[in-house]
């Protein structure tokens, strides 16, 4: 039976599916790029490591990969929210907590990856 | 007359049909992602830790490399390449590779395959 569509643009939907396609993409390659890079020359101490990561390269790479995965996990979490929370109430209050939760770790990661920089 | 109504099976119950293997490695693609997003927070921890000094950075390595930390190490790299290879296989199929269902089954399978396999080698590396 035909209802009335809620509110909303119809075409909401397509940017999300494709901001989790092409963030998937950029988790993918980093993730090969750090196992990779760990197997070539693997830290021996926390000098080498915090030499690491004091490159700016390195901190932007990290950054945009904070940036991708939480934005991965929103579109991810909030797929398994629609198929499986069928009450409004109970699906708004995780997505909000939920949202409240990625928000707050998204500021934590920026802190790491700004702190100490000269 | 007897009521059969009751006990006739509901096949609507996911639980009672019999998946077939691109429903497994598709329900186990959502399990993992989960689970990885739930370890979000301690991977930032350990990040952290690992960043803030000498003495941290070798607290959280004695961590990661003992009996359990190492499982925890392995089963989390296990839940990343494992919703890595099915991420892969689910953009090939959105590109319309691999969609005939003898070749998808076959992926299905490889996903499984090639992330024990990784594991594997991981865990012999680590």
């Amino acid at each position: 039976m035909m209802r009335a569509r809620p509110l909303g643009s119809i075409h909401r939907g397509v940017a999300g599916f494709l901001v989790q396609r092409i963030s998937s993409l950029y988790l993918a390659g980093f993730t090969i790029y750090l196992i990779g890079y760990l197997i070539l020359r693997p830290v021996r101490d926390y000098g080498a490591w915090s030499a690491y990561f004091s490159s700016g390269a390195v901190r932007l790479a990290w950054g945009i990969f904070f940036a991708s995965l939480l934005a991965h996990v929103w579109l991810g979490l909030r797929s398994i929210y629609m198929d499986y929370l069928h009450p409004t109430w109970l699906r708004f209050t995780v997505s909000l907590v939920t949202a409240f939760i990625l928000i707050a770790l998204a500021f934590w990661a920026a802190q790491i990856l700004i702190r100490g920089v000269a | 007359m007897q009521q059969r109504t009751a006990t006739r099976p509901v096949y609507l119950n996911l639980l009672l049909i019999r998946q077939p293997i691109g429903a497994i490695v598709s329900i186990l693609h959502r399990i993992t992602g989960a689970f990885l997003a739930l370890l979000t927070p301690f991977a930032l921890w350990a990040l952290q830790a690992s960043l803030e000094s000498a003495p941290r950075f070798e607290q959280v390595r004695a961590m990661l490399s003992g009996g359990l930390g190492r499982a925890a190490v392995l089963l989390a790299v296990w839940l990343l390449v494992q919703h890595l290879y099915s991420g892969v296989r689910h953009l090939l199929i959105d590109i319309d590779v691999g969609v005939e269902l003898h070749s998808a089954r076959r992926s299905a399978w490889s996903t499984i395959i090639a992330s024990v396999i990784t594991v594997v080698l991981l865990g012999v590396w680590l």
